[in-house]
């Protein structure tokens, strides 16, 4: 094996590495074979050996200089403020088509359906509102819930739900009586609002109801004229309503540019009341729908807890299927 | 990643990440910014973070990319510098004290450090101080492993220099 020195210049990074203690075993061979007779560079690396150590000291000694107590704390205020405000996104495909699921520390934010054109780009994540961030992981459980529920093998969507984005304290009135509503009934905007307290306000309910802003969850499907038009739903999408109700069991008929309830075909429960009855019980059909909430069938009104009328008897002479 | 884990995250990295931006700015109001802003963005991006990742490596990556953002400045960069000499002449004051050779030391080799180039800085301390691997600090330089070991070994130069050459020179001007 040659054992002829390498010059001084080409040992120096070896050198380097031998007294950082980073050098790999040949490189080591290489440095104490030439410092075994250049006099120069055996001292030249005796100072970097020192260097090295003082380089440690360096590390140790002021390792505690500067506290970062303060900086900790206003970072963990930062943080907090952050958390609030965030809202973890993700875009999902659904049967009705893609659907972006929000969620912040407190509970679900934002349900939308998006267009295609929008999936991707910045207007989401504006009116997810905050700081919103992308974050299909955290989202997806969510979804899993929603699919089941469109699917019909979930019929509550139980999520804690943030409404802060609610434009006014009569917006979140109408949302909460809305989120009250039974899977499978249906009742009217007349009907909500009579429900919180201002029953002229029919139209500023279909209003507060028009800018929902977690569609599904808040099931805002249940909720129709009270003619029995469906009237309106995400824009003009008039289908995801009658698709929302027919999960439902509530069917809906075709009509002149929209859908509405075949008020013979379903169940009746008037206002408060602990009964369900059918449509030829007590002249239901001459009163405005407004007074009731209604069910497309027997067992989702039973499963509200509510008895069979025992003047119209629903449970000898049900509906045709 | 839930963020709970974001806080042991915090918890666990905050001091460290915080000396590592007080050495490379000289300055602790700045270190304060920046360790902040490092954390405000990881919480924002942790949640993408494949699991399994190496949080420590990839909070230093934040932190060295900020510091080269910061460093783009160059008012700061006069600013570190002056505070750079602020330590020497403290340094000056304190020479004399027998026992404090290798607090002195250090003292020097700091200066130094603050005065070499942003990158050879950024890889010295990430190595020296931090002990990251070369490839890691690679990563984090967007550099090859060797061209962040020729950063390394360039600033192990200047500090054997300049632990030579001022020692004298101060000498010098005192007398």
């Amino acid at each position: 094996m040659t054992r002829e020195p390498r010059s001084c210049r080409e040992i120096e990074p070896d050198l380097i590495a031998v007294a950082t203690a980073e050098a790999p075993p040949a490189a080591a061979r290489r440095v104490e074979s030439h410092v075994a007779e250049c006099a120069s560079c055996r001292s030249e690396l005796t100072q970097y050996q020192t260097v090295d150590g003082l380089v440690t000291a360096y590390r140790d000694t002021r390792a505690s200089e500067a506290d970062p107590t303060l900086a900790r704390a206003q970072l963990e205020s930062r943080l907090a403020d952050l958390r609030s405000r965030i809202v973890r996104y993700g875009v999902f495909d659904s049967p009705l088509g893609p659907i972006a699921i929000g969620v912040s520390e407190h509970g679900v934010s934002m349900v939308e359906y998006v267009r295609p054109a929008e999936r991707t780009g910045g207007g989401l994540a504006r009116r997810a509102g905050g700081e919103a961030v992308e974050d299909p992981r955290r989202t997806e459980g969510l979804y899993r819930d929603l699919a089941d529920y469109l699917d019909g093998r979930r019929t509550r969507l139980d999520w804690p739900l943030d409404l802060r984005r609610t434009r006014s304290d009569f917006q979140r009135r109408v949302l909460e009586a809305t989120a009250r509503l039974p899977y499978g009934a249906v009742t009217s905007y007349a009907g909500i609002a009579r429900e919180i307290g201002a029953p002229r306000a029919t139209r500023a309910v279909a209003q507060a109801l028009r800018h929902n802003p977690l569609p599904i969850v808040v099931p805002c499907h249940r909720v129709i004229g009270s003619s029995g038009d469906l009237t309106g739903y995400a824009g003009t999408r008039i289908g995801l309503k009658r698709d929302l109700l027919a999960v439902e069991g509530v069917h809906t008929m075709p009509g002149r540019g929209d859908y509405h309830i075949e008020r013979r075909a379903v169940y009746y429960k008037y206002l408060d009341g602990a009964e369900y009855c059918l449509p030829t019980c007590g002249g239901i059909l001459e009163k405005p729908l407004g007074d009731f909430t209604v069910f497309g069938s027997r067992d989702r009104a039973e499963a509200v807890g509510l008895q069979p009328c025992t003047d119209c008897r629903p449970d000898l002479h049900p509906l045709p299927v | 990643m839930a963020d709970e884990a974001f806080e042991i995250v915090v918890a666990t990295h905050h001091a460290e990440i915080h000396r590592y931006l007080v050495r490379v700015t000289r300055r602790p109001g700045d270190a304060d910014d920046l360790s902040q802003e490092t954390f405000i963005r990881a919480f924002r991006a942790h949640s993408a973070l494949p699991a399994g990742s190496n949080v420590r490596a990839w909070l230093f990556t934040i932190a060295t990319n900020l510091c080269r953002n910061y460093w783009r400045s160059e008012s700061r960069r006069r600013r570190a510098y002056e505070a750079a000499g602020e330590t020497a002449a403290h340094h000056e004051e304190a020479e004399g004290e027998g026992a404090m050779v290798m607090e002195q030391a250090s003292e020097e080799i700091g200066r130094i450090v603050a005065a070499l180039p942003l990158r050879q800085r950024l890889a010295f301390t990430l190595r020296k101080v931090h002990e990251f691997e070369y490839e890691a600090i690679g990563r984090s330089l967007d550099c090859s492993p060797d061209t962040a070991r020729a950063h390394v070994f360039q600033a192990l130069r200047k500090i054997r220099r300049g632990l030579d050459a001022p020692a004298g020179a101060r000498t010098e001007s005192k007398r």
